[in-house]
C-alpha cells in the first residue's frame, strides 16, 4: 500500500515544477525588462557624453563613450553609427570601415551609415568602392529629412567626383541634381560651376544666366557666366561677363586676371570677325612670332632638322615685305606655319604648355 | 515491476473514483504511466530540467547585473570601489559559513563530487545559497565568475527535482549533468561547449550514457536564455582571419605563454587555498574578506580587475589595447582572483580564465603586431584565440575550450590557430601541473574525485575484490598487544590498518611487529612504526581499477592497503590484499590448483 502514497507527490511535485517555472518566468521577465530599462538609460547617458566629446573634436575619448555606450546596449543603431562617424573623424577610417560593414551587413539600406562608410573608403583612396556607397546613401533609408540629406549626400558625392577628375560621372550625378536642387542662388551657382569642371560650359551657362536672371547683380553668377563663355570660346562674351564682374565686385582678382587673359587673347586673335585684312596680317605675324619664340626657346639650340626648317621658314616668313595684294595669302601661309610649328613644339619639347596662355588657346582655336 | 503495476492500478482507481475531478484522473493516469517508462521519464525531466535551470541561470544572470548596478551606480565614488567587495565578500562569508557551508567556490568540485561520491545529491539550501551569495558577491565587484555557480546550481535543480519525484540514486547520478550542461549553455549562450563539458570535465567520459538527456537539457534551456534575452553572443568581436601561415608560429607562442600562465594561475591558486585552509576553523566566517580588500584594493587603482570584467574583454577582442595594460591587467586578475577564490568566496574561475586568457593573447598579439605588422592579425585576434588557450590551459577542457570559443564569436576562420595554441597550453598545463585545477581543490578538501570516473570496468574495479574494514588499531596500542590480536590473520593480511577518532593514520606492516616484539621492544606504541607517510596514507578508492591497486602495493612495498572513501580519505570503508586482487583475475585460483597437482618439490 505505500506506493500509492507514494505516487501522489509524483502528480504533487510536478505541480510545484510548473508552478516554479511560471514564477521564475514572472521573476525573469521583470529583472529583464528593469534591465532593459536601465540599461538603455545608462547608454543614452553615455553617449550623450560621448556626443558631447564629439563635438569638441575630442574623437579619441568620445570613441570610448560610444563603445562602452554599445556595450550596454548592442543593438543601438544610433550608436554604432556615431561610434563611426567619431572614428571617421578621428582619422580611423580603417576601423570605421570594420564597423560599418557590421551594421550594413544587418541593413544595407542604411542611408547615414552608407554616407559614413563611402566617407570613410574615399579617405582610403579606395574611390570605386566609396561611389558605391555614395548611391547606397542616395538610394537608403533615412529617418530624418530624406530629401534634405539625399541631395547633401549627392553633393558630396560631387565634391568627390569633381576632385578625382571623373568627368563624366560628374556630369552623370550632376543631371538629377540640377532638377532637384532648390532654387537658390548659391546652389546655383555651384551647380553651375560643377558643370564647367565637369566639362559642361553650355549647361554652366544656363544655370548661370538662370542664377543671373533672379539675382542680376551677382558678381560671382556673372564671372561664372564669363567662365561658361570662356570655356565655350567665347571670349568677347566672356570679356563683357568679367568687366561686368568686376564692376560689381571690384576686388575679385580672379575676375581681373581672366579679363587680362581675355583682353590679351583678343588682342592677338587673327581669326575674330569684323577684322580688316590689314589687321588680320599684322596679327597673323605676331602670332608667328610668338609661336616661333616660343618654340625656338623651347626646343633649344639643337632642333630637330624638320622642327629645324620649320623655324627658318617662320623667320623667313617674319622678315619678308609684303605687298597688301597678298596680305591674304600671307595671313593664311602665316597661320598654317604657326599651326605646323605649334604641332612640332608639342611633339618635341618636353616642357608642358601653359593651357591658359593666350597663345596656347588662340592655337587651339585654330585646331578645331 | 509487480509492485509498481500494482501501484499504477490503485492509483488510477484512485484517481477515478473523484468523478469531479476528471482532468486530474487523466493527468494522474498520465505521468504515472511516465513514472514506469525510465526512458520516457528521462527525456521529459531532460526538458524540465532545461527551462527550469535555464530560467534560474538567466535570473541569476540579471539578479548579479541589477545588483551590480545598484552598489556601482554611475559616476560613484572611488572608495565604493574598497568598501563594497570588503563588506559583500564578508557579508557572504558570514552566511556561507553559517548557513551555506557547500556553496563556496565556483561549484565544479561540488558538483562532481555529487555524482560520484554522493549518488548526485544536492541540497536544495545549497543551491539558494549558491544562487544569492554568489550573486551578491559577484555583483559586490569580487574577481570570480558566474559559469562555475550556475552549473552547481543547474546541477542542484537537477537533483532537487529528481530527488523529489523519488527517482533512484542511479537516475538521479544521470539527470545532475543535464542540470550542469542546461546552466552552462545559458550562463555562456554556449550549448553545445555545455554538452561537451558536462561529458569532459564533469563526466570525464565522452561516450557517456547520460549523452541524450544532456543535449535535450542544454538545448532547452539555450532555448528559454533566448527567448527571454535574445540571440546576443556572449561577446561581439570583428571578424578575424589568419593573414599569413607563419602567423602559426606566434599562435604556438601564445600557446606556450598561455600555458604558462595557466600554470602559474592554478599554482597560485592552490598555494594560497592550502594557505587558507591552515588558518583556525574560527577564522574561516571572515577569510573572504582577504579576498573583498584585495580585490578592493587593487581595483581602487585598476577598476577593470572587478567583477567578471566581460565588458573588459570585449573591448580588448575588438582591438582596444595599449601594451603595457594588458600586461597589468592580466597580473592584477591572476592575483586577485587566486586570492578571491582562495579566502573562501563564492563564485567561480571560468570567467576570471576568459579574462586572464584574452590579456595574455592581447599582450602576445599586441608584441606580435608591432614586430611583423604585415604578416600577423591585430590584438583582438590573439586575446580572442588566448581566451580559449587560458581556458583549456586553466579548466584543461581542450575540446569544450575550441568550441566554447567559437559558440562564444560565431567565427570559424580563427578555429585552426585556437587548436594549436590550445593544445600547446593544455600539454603545458598538464606537464607542469599534474593534478587538474578541480580535482586538486577537491583533494585539498579531503574529497577524492577519480580522474577519469568513466574508464575501468565494474568486474575491475576494487570495490569487487575488498574486503570489509577490519577494526583499526589504536596508535597509542602496544606491539605485544598487537601482535596477538593480529596473529590469526597473518597468512593473508601483511599490514594493518591504524586509526584513531579522526579516522585512518596508516598500515603499520606485520613484519615490523614481529621483528620488533622478537628483538624485546613489545612495549613501543604502534604509531612509531606507521608505514609511509601518514599524512597521506597509500589508500585506493573502491571505484578504482585492481591494476591501480597493484601498482600502490609496489609503490608502498605493502601487500594489503586501505580502501578509503572519495568524500573523506580518512575514512576506512575495507582494505585489499595482493591474494585478492590475484584472486579477483583468477590468477590465484589457477596457480592453487596448479599446485595441488604438482605440489613443488623441497
Amino acid at each position: 500500500m505505500a506506493e500509492p502514497v507514494a505516487a501522489r507527490p509524483f502528480l504533487g511535485i510536478f505541480g510545484l515544477i510548473l508552478l516554479a517555472i511560471a514564477a521564475l518566468f514572472a521573476i525573469d521577465m521583470l529583472l529583464a525588462r528593469s534591465e532593459r530599462t536601465e540599461s538603455a538609460a545608462e547608454a543614452a547617458r553615455v553617449f550623450q557624453q560621448g556626443t558631447a566629446l564629439m563635438q569638441q573634436s575630442r574623437n579619441g575619448e568620445a570613441i570610448e563613450k560610444f563603445q562602452d555606450a554599445i556595450a550596454i546596449e548592442r543593438g543601438n543603431r544610433d550608436y554604432r553609427r556615431s561610434l563611426a562617424q567619431a572614428q571617421f573623424a578621428a582619422g580611423k577610417a580603417a576601423d570605421a570601415e570594420s564597423t560599418l560593414t557590421e551594421l550594413l551587413q544587418q541593413d544595407s539600406t542604411d542611408g547615414p551609415a552608407s554616407l559614413i562608410m563611402g566617407r570613410a573608403l574615399a579617405r582610403q583612396g579606395r574611390f570605386a568602392e566609396a561611389i558605391s556607397y555614395f548611391h547606397r546613401a542616395i538610394y537608403g533609408q533615412w529617418t530624418t529629412d530624406a530629401a534634405g540629406n539625399r541631395l547633401r549626400t549627392r553633393f558630396e558625392l560631387i565634391d568627390l567626383l569633381a576632385g578625382s577628375d571623373s568627368r563624366e560621372e560628374l556630369l552623370a550625378e550632376l543631371l538629377p541634381v540640377e532638377e532637384r536642387a532648390p532654387g537658390d542662388l548659391q546652389t546655383r551657382v555651384r551647380i553651375g560651376r560643377l558643370f564647367l569642371r565637369a566639362g559642361a560650359p553650355a549647361r554652366a551657362a544656363d544655370e548661370f544666366r538662370g542664377a543671373l536672371q533672379d539675382a542680376p547683380d551677382s558678381a560671382d553668377a556673372r564671372s561664372g557666366l564669363g567662365e561658361a563663355e570662356f570655356a565655350q570660346g567665347n571670349y568677347r562674351a566672356a570679356q563683357r561677363d568679367f568687366a561686368a564682374a568686376l564692376r560689381l565686385e571690384h576686388g575679385d582678382a580672379t575676375a581681373r586676371e581672366r579679363l587680362d587673359l581675355c583682353n590679351e587673347l583678343l588682342a592677338l586673335d587673327p581669326t575674330l570677325r569684323g577684322l580688316g585684312p590689314v589687321e588680320r596680317s599684322h596679327r597673323s605675324l605676331a602670332l608667328l612670332q610668338l609661336t616661333r619664340d616660343e618654340t625656338s626657346q623651347c626646343a633649344g639650340p639643337n632642333p630637330s632638322p624638320e622642327l629645324k626648317e620649320l623655324l627658318d621658314r617662320a623667320a623667313g616668313e617674319l622678315k619678308a615685305r609684303v605687298s597688301a595684294a597678298r596680305e591674304d595669302e600671307v595671313y593664311e601661309t602665316n597661320l598654317t606655319l604657326s599651326e605646323q610649328l605649334w604641332k612640332s613644339r608639342r611633339s618635341q619639347c618636353r616642357s608642358p604648355v601653359v593651357s591658359q596662355s593666350p597663345l596656347a588657346l588662340v592655337q587651339a582655336k585654330l585646331a578645331e | 515491476m509487480r509492485d509498481n503495476e500494482f501501484s499504477s492500478l490503485h492509483l488510477t482507481e484512485l484517481m477515478d473514483s473523484h468523478p469531479h475531478r476528471p482532468m486530474r484522473a487523466w493527468l494522474g493516469r498520465r505521468l504515472e504511466k511516465l513514472r514506469q517508462s525510465e526512458s520516457r521519464l528521462t527525456l521529459v525531466l531532460s526538458l524540465v530540467i532545461g527551462v527550469v535551470v535555464g530560467l534560474a541561470v538567466v535570473a541569476f544572470i540579471l539578479l548579479t547585473g541589477r545588483l551590480g548596478a545598484r552598489m556601482y551606480p554611475a559616476g560613484g565614488a572611488g572608495w565604493r570601489r574598497i568598501l563594497v567587495p570588503a563588506l559583500g565578500s564578508l557579508g557572504t562569508g558570514y552566511l556561507l559559513w553559517r548557513w551555506f557551508p557547500f556553496a563556496r567556490g565556483s561549484g565544479i568540485p561540488q558538483t562532481k563530487f555529487a555524482i560520484f561520491v554522493n549518488d548526485g545529491n544536492i541540497q536544495f539550501r545549497t543551491v539558494l545559497g549558491k544562487f544569492f551569495c554568489c550573486s551578491a558577491s559577484l555583483a559586490s565587484g569580487i574577481a570570480l565568475g558566474r559559469e562555475g555557480p550556475s552549473v552547481h546550481v543547474g546541477a542542484g535543480l537537477a537533483s532537487v527535482i529528481a530527488r523529489n519525484l523519488g527517482l533512484s540514486p542511479k537516475q538521479v547520478k544521470a539527470l545532475v549533468p543535464a542540470g550542469c550542461a542546461a546552466a552552462l549553455a545559458a550562463a555562456f549562450n554556449t550549448p553545445i561547449a555545455a554538452v561537451l563539458f558536462s561529458l569532459e570535465e564533469i563526466m570525464g567520459d565522452m561516450h557517456a550514457a547520460v549523452l541524450g538527456s544532456v543535449v535535450l537539457s542544454a538545448a532547452t534551456s539555450w532555448m528559454v536564455l533566448h527567448l527571454i534575452l535574445g540571440d546576443d553572443p556572449l561577446f561581439h568581436v570583428a571578424s578575424y582571419r589568419l593573414v599569413h601561415p607563419a602567423e602559426l608560429g606566434v599562435y604556438a607562442v601564445l600557446g606556450v605563454v598561455g600555458g604558462l600562465g595557466s600554470v602559474a594561475f592554478v599554482k597560485l591558486l592552490l598555494g594560497l587555498r592550502a594557505r587558507f585552509m591552515r588558518l583556525p576553523a574560527w577564522t574561516v566566517w571572515f577569510q573572504p574578506l582577504a579576498g573583498g580588500l584585495t580585490v578592493g584594493l587593487i581595483g581602487y587603482f585598476v577598476p577593470e580587475v572587478m567583477g567578471v570584467g566581460y565588458n573588459q574583454v570585449e573591448k580588448i577582442l575588438n582591438g582596444d589595447i595599449v601594451l603595457k595594460l594588458v600586461v597589468l591587467f592580466a597580473v592584477v586578475k591572476i592575483v586577485a582572483t587566486a586570492v578571491c577564490y582562495a579566502s573562501g568566496n563564492a563564485g567561480g574561475i571560468f570567467g576570471p580564465s576568459l579574462f586572464i586568457g584574452a590579456m595574455m593573447g592581447a599582450a602576445v598579439g599586441g608584441a606580435a603586431h608591432a614586430i611583423f605588422p604585415a604578416w600577423t592579425a591585430g590584438p583582438g585576434a590573439y586575446a580572442l584565440v588566448g581566451m580559449g588557450t587560458a581556458f583549456a590551459g586553466i579548466v584543461r577542457t581542450p575540446l569544450t575550450s575550441v568550441i566554447m570559443i567559437f559558440e562564444i564569436t560565431r567565427d570559424y576562420t580563427i578555429i585552426v590557430p585556437l587548436m594549436i595554441s590550445n593544445l600547446i597550453a593544455f600539454f603545458i598545463s598538464q606537464k607542469l601541473q599534474k593534478q587538474p585545477i578541480y580535482e586538486a581543490l577537491a583533494r585539498q578538501e579531503g574529497i577524492h574525485l577519480p580522474a577519469h570516473p568513466g574508464s575501468g570496468s565494474e568486474e575491475l574495479q576494487v570495490r569487487a575484490a575488498m574486503h570489509p574494514a577490519p577494526a583499526m588499531l589504536a596508535p597509542d596500542a602496544e606491539l605485544g598487544a598487537v601482535l596477538l590480536r593480529t596473529a590469526d590473520s597473518t597468512g593473508i593480511f601483511d599490514a594493518w590498518p591504524v586509526g584513531d577518532e579522526n579516522g585512518l593514520l596508516g598500515m603499520i606492516r606485520s613484519r615490523d611487529v614481529d621483528d620488533a616484539v622478537a628483538a624485546g621492544e613489545s612495549h613501543r606504541r604502534v604509531d612509531e612504526f606507521l608505514a609511509g607517510n601518514s599524512e597521506a596514507p597509500t589508500h585506493v578508492h573502491s571505484d578504482q581499477t585492481l591494476s591501480l591497486a597493484l601498482e600502490r602495493m609496489g609503490a608502498s612495498g605493502l601487500n594489503v592497503i586501505p580502501v578509503v572513501s572519495r568524500a573523506n580519505v580518512r575514512q576506512l570503508i575495507g582494505v585489499i590484499a595482493l591474494a585478492d586482487i590475484l584472486h579477483a583475475y583468477g590468477v590465484l585460483k589457477a596457480f592453487s590448483s596448479r599446485e595441488q597437482s604438482q605440489p613443488i618439490a623441497g
